[in-house]
């Protein structure tokens, strides 16, 4: 017992930069709540550790200050919690509740993001669809909203197996696909993708086994903005491409894709 | 509503530390519900949020989908954040890491974590990024300056690099035991160097 609380306790550097496997995570947790040195090192290790982000800060986009302050008017914030019992637990004890308390609260605990999202842990999915949504409202405001898409666009930001995926665009830019094989759809969206003569455009195609099949042309970006589009009939395996065709479109690619996403699993 | 906004008045340039607005109280605020002093939250705490999530997710759009998460969960649950357990920024900035961290480690594939190893070296000593020259900046570099070669790889490659610390030792070539315990003694001796307690 006493070697592996010896262990438990060397993980404590790996354990506050979150290097550490999810099964690791929990048993130092378990150790945490009877080991008052951990606590009192994971308190200050934390408190360097955080000092390594404030010493990495960037500058966000200006407008997305205004997004998240919006975002939070939608958000119904959780009440403290009441606990009788406190008083009289040890110091020690309480912080540890505490701890685990917000970490638990907070969701991050157990599983990777994925395995949590499909897990049901609904309030990370409402506040990651709050994000989504303003995004794609706001886009959706300046491309003239059509309403059938933002039914689509709804169902695969609310898709409980949604899955983000994000690729680089040969010619500059980074394409962004949130997909779902339950509402058997995707919603795609590129930035800074390279300005393109009159005569040409970007095209979507499904790529697979079976052959290419157009998926659609991209409207003209904004903002430097491409789409919200929303390409749906998905099979897994297939990849999702882009190519540069003319300006009318085509029923074959004509160029080599620009970006290619896998759509499995 | 966020009409008028004092908590605007109080705002700290950035890195500086909280001056009569302390992170703390804004976040009792915010507990109450106060929009204003969620902007002010937002100020003091965003860009090291944005900061952490780009070291680890390099992916700029996902770093401010990030950023913003943390920041809706730290308006969600400012009631719950309980300054026994540490200060605000710790707070908030684990929540960053972790989560920076749990997208890294749920989306990853194969070939993008290779192309992450191949970048790792150059994870400490980034200066392309548009990062905002401070005191505390100087003052973590000049700490980081102070940690053995080991024990700063060790932790800016989990940290920075998002990587477990049983991809660190395979990245540096050492015992996974060795590893855990440059993580834990880099750190102690950051901590000592910075201060903070």
């Amino acid at each position: 017992m006493r070697t592996r609380g010896a262990r438990l306790h060397t993980l404590v550097g790996a354990y506050v930069v979150d290097a550490v496997s999810p099964a690791d995570r929990a048993s130092f947790e378990r150790h945490l709540l009877s080991c008052e040195q951990c606590q009192a090192d994971v308190r200050g290790l934390r408190e360097a550790a955080a000092r390594l982000a404030t010493a990495a800060a960037v500058s966000p986009q200006p407008e997305l200050r205004e997004q998240t302050m919006q975002a939070a008017e939608r958000i119904r914030q959780l009440p403290p919690l009441v606990d009788g019992q406190q008083g009289r637990l040890r110091a020690g004890q309480r912080w540890a509740r505490s701890w685990q308390r917000y970490v638990t609260s907070l969701g991050l605990n157990a599983h990777p993001w994925l395995a949590r999202v499909a897990a049901g842990a609904a309030v990370i999915l409402a506040v990651t669809a709050t994000v989504f949504g303003l995004q794609m409202a706001s886009m959706q405001n300046r491309l003239s909203a059509d309403r059938q898409r933002d039914a689509a666009i709804a169902a695969v930001l609310g898709a409980p197996d949604r899955t983000t995926l994000t690729a680089q665009v040969s010619t500059g830019g980074r394409a962004t696909v949130v997909m779902s094989h339950r509402a058997d759809a995707l919603v795609f969206i590129a930035s800074g993708l390279a300005r393109l003569p009159a005569s040409k455009a970007y095209e979507l195609w499904l790529m697979g086994p079976a052959g290419d099949s157009p998926a659609g042309m991209l409207p003209p970006g904004r903002h430097g903005m491409t789409g919200p589009m929303v390409v749906d009939r998905l099979t897994r395996g297939d990849h999702l491409a882009m190519t540069v065709e003319p300006a009318t479109g085509a029923l074959r690619p004509t160029s080599s894709p620009l970006v290619m996403v896998g759509l499995a699993p | 509503m966020v009409g008028s906004d004092p908590a605007d008045g109080a705002r700290p340039g950035p890195g500086q530390r909280a001056g009569p607005q302390s992170l703390e109280v804004c976040l009792a605020a915010v507990a109450r519900g106060d929009h204003a002093a969620f902007r002010a939250v937002y100020d003091q705490a965003a860009p090291a949020v944005l900061g952490i999530a780009r070291r680890v997710l390099r992916d700029p759009a996902q770093s401010e989908e990030v950023m913003q998460e943390v920041l809706l969960e730290v308006w969600r649950t400012a009631a719950r954040f309980d300054p026994s357990v540490g200060s605000a920024t710790a707070w908030i900035m684990t929540v960053a890491h972790r989560r920076a961290v749990d997208r890294v480690r749920s989306e990853q594939r194969a070939a993008e974590r290779e192309l992450r190893a191949a970048t790792a070296s150059i994870a400490y000593d980034d200066v392309t990024e548009a990062v905002e020259s401070t005191l505390d900046q100087e003052r973590v570099r000049r700490c980081l300056d102070g940690l053995t070669d080991l024990q700063r790889e060790s932790v800016t490659l989990a940290y920075y690099g998002g990587y477990s610390y049983r991809e660190v030792a395979q990245l540096l070539g050492v015992a996974v035991g060795t590893v855990k315990t440059r993580m834990r003694d880099g750190l102690i001796r950051l901590r000592d160097c910075l201060g903070v307690e």
